[in-house]
């Protein structure tokens, strides 16, 4: 009988396409100083109209938004720190994704950030006006120009793939299944066991 | 909430990390340690393979999607375990949960006692209200007595679950209603396979069903 059942569970797990069911997900990834995420439904359904908060790393609350009908959303960041976004479906579901700091390009250290004060930037005393202007004019910005325009489009290259990898990664695999079942037969030996050395000792 | 939005949901089983309030996971935590622990006193020699099987059933149920209309729903299986094992049911959830966590990301370690409350508890009450039924009149009304204990036990844990979610703070409460009525077309079809899997039992196995000594000792 046992048999039986566990031959018809292979065959509905053989059947069946291995997928996270009903499982809030989101990504998001840095496209210069805009974060671009997506919120969805493990198995593919678009999470529309869920709630989203970018948060600080201290816990402040930096933004609501809500998804659009394609379940994406997008957020400006103006300050160079990690972003943790939590999107919230409103029925239990909830989803959390980090976006660090490294990943964003922002250009004035922490020009928006209202908490910190404006940082000493360029009017260094050491650096006299004549080097910095040397510095500054044609000669460093545009490569400076040059390579943010590159970081973006390689950022916007890479995010397929990236997607895929999130993709990939979430996907229940069989060593996942088969791990679980190989724990429950374990511990129903250890139970087996623990039972007839009782017995024994009776 | 309109229907569109209704229909794309999915019913929400394991609850994940960081939605409750600690009173209610700490309510879970206890609630759960002391079924578990009655369970595992009541757990002998012969009912932990069956524990063991019904445990490995409910680790796979979560993901094999049953498409139904637009959504998709996956079996709990809690009604059925309730039935089969009755207070053995409860270690045997903990355990398909935890594993469920580790290796799937369905739900969290945090959230564990809750989980497993939500799904324990209707399996006991299934199995308090079944299973002398079920006892008395082995075969007949077989198929009757598994639907309503699927029925049942699917609708509890649909009203624990918006329970802990309404009560871990109120702007989770329009959530509970959702829950509720996505959980309806789950209890269908529910009862139609914990009452098909009773019938089976009942004509394959009934010494699974109705163990010939009711207080589980050493026979």
């Amino acid at each position: 009988m046992i048999d039986k059942r566990l031959a018809l569970a292979c065959l509905l797990l053989a059947t069946a396409t291995p997928l996270h069911a009903h499982l809030l997900k989101v990504f998001a990834f840095a496209e210069g100083e805009r974060i671009e995420g997506r919120a969805y439904f493990a198995g593919g359904a678009r999470a529309k109209g869920a709630a989203v908060e970018v948060l600080a790393p201290d816990g402040r609350v930096l933004a609501a938004l809500r998804t659009d009908d394609d379940g994406e959303f997008s957020y400006q960041a103006n300050a160079a720190i990690d972003h943790r976004i939590r999107v919230d479906s409103g029925d239990g579901h909830v989803a959390e994704w980090t976006v660090p700091a490294t990943e964003l390009e922002i250009a004035a250290p922490a020009a928006g950030d209202p908490d910190r004060p404006a940082a000493p930037t360029e009017s260094t005393p050491e650096a006299t006006p004549a080097e910095t202007a040397a510095a500054s004019v044609p000669a460093t910005e545009s490569p400076g120009d040059l390579e943010v325009l590159i970081e973006r489009a390689v950022a916007r290259q890479v995010r397929p793939l990236r997607e895929q990898l999130v993709a990939y990664e979430e996907q229940v695999r069989l060593h996942d299944i088969l791990g679980g079942l190989g724990y429950i037969l374990g511990l129903a030996g250890l139970a087996a066991w623990w039972q007839a050395s009782r017995r024994r000792g009776r | 909430m309109s229907a569109r939005l209704l229909a794309e949901r999915a019913p929400i089983a394991h609850i994940p990390d960081g939605v409750l309030a600690a009173p209610v996971l700490v309510t879970g935590a206890v609630v759960t340690a002391g079924a578990v622990l009655v369970g595992l006193r009541q757990l002998d020699y012969e009912r932990i393979p069956q524990a063991a099987v019904l445990a490995a059933a409910f680790f796979v149920a979560s993901l094999i999607a049953v498409p139904l209309g637009p959504s998709s729903v996956h079996l709990l299986l809690n009604g059925l375990m309730g039935l089969v094992l009755g207070w053995a049911a409860a270690p045997a959830i903990l355990v398909a949960l935890a594993l469920q966590a580790v290796f799937f990301g369905f739900g969290g370690l945090l959230v564990l006692g809750v989980n497993t409350m939500n799904m324990a508890v209707p399996a006991l009450v299934c199995a308090a209200l079944f299973r002398a039924p079920l006892r008395r009149h082995p075969g007949r009304g077989a198929f009757l007595i598994g639907a309503g204990a699927g029925a049942l036990g699917v609708l509890l844990t649909g009203v624990l679950i918006a329970v802990a979610l309404a009560a871990s703070g109120s702007a989770l409460a329009p959530a509970a209603k959702i829950i509720l009525l996505t959980y309806l077309p789950l209890a269908l079809v529910e009862a139609v396979v914990t009452g098909a899997a009773v019938t089976f039992l009942g004509r394959v196995a009934p010494e699974i069903l109705c163990p010939p000594e009711a207080t589980g000792h050493d026979r």
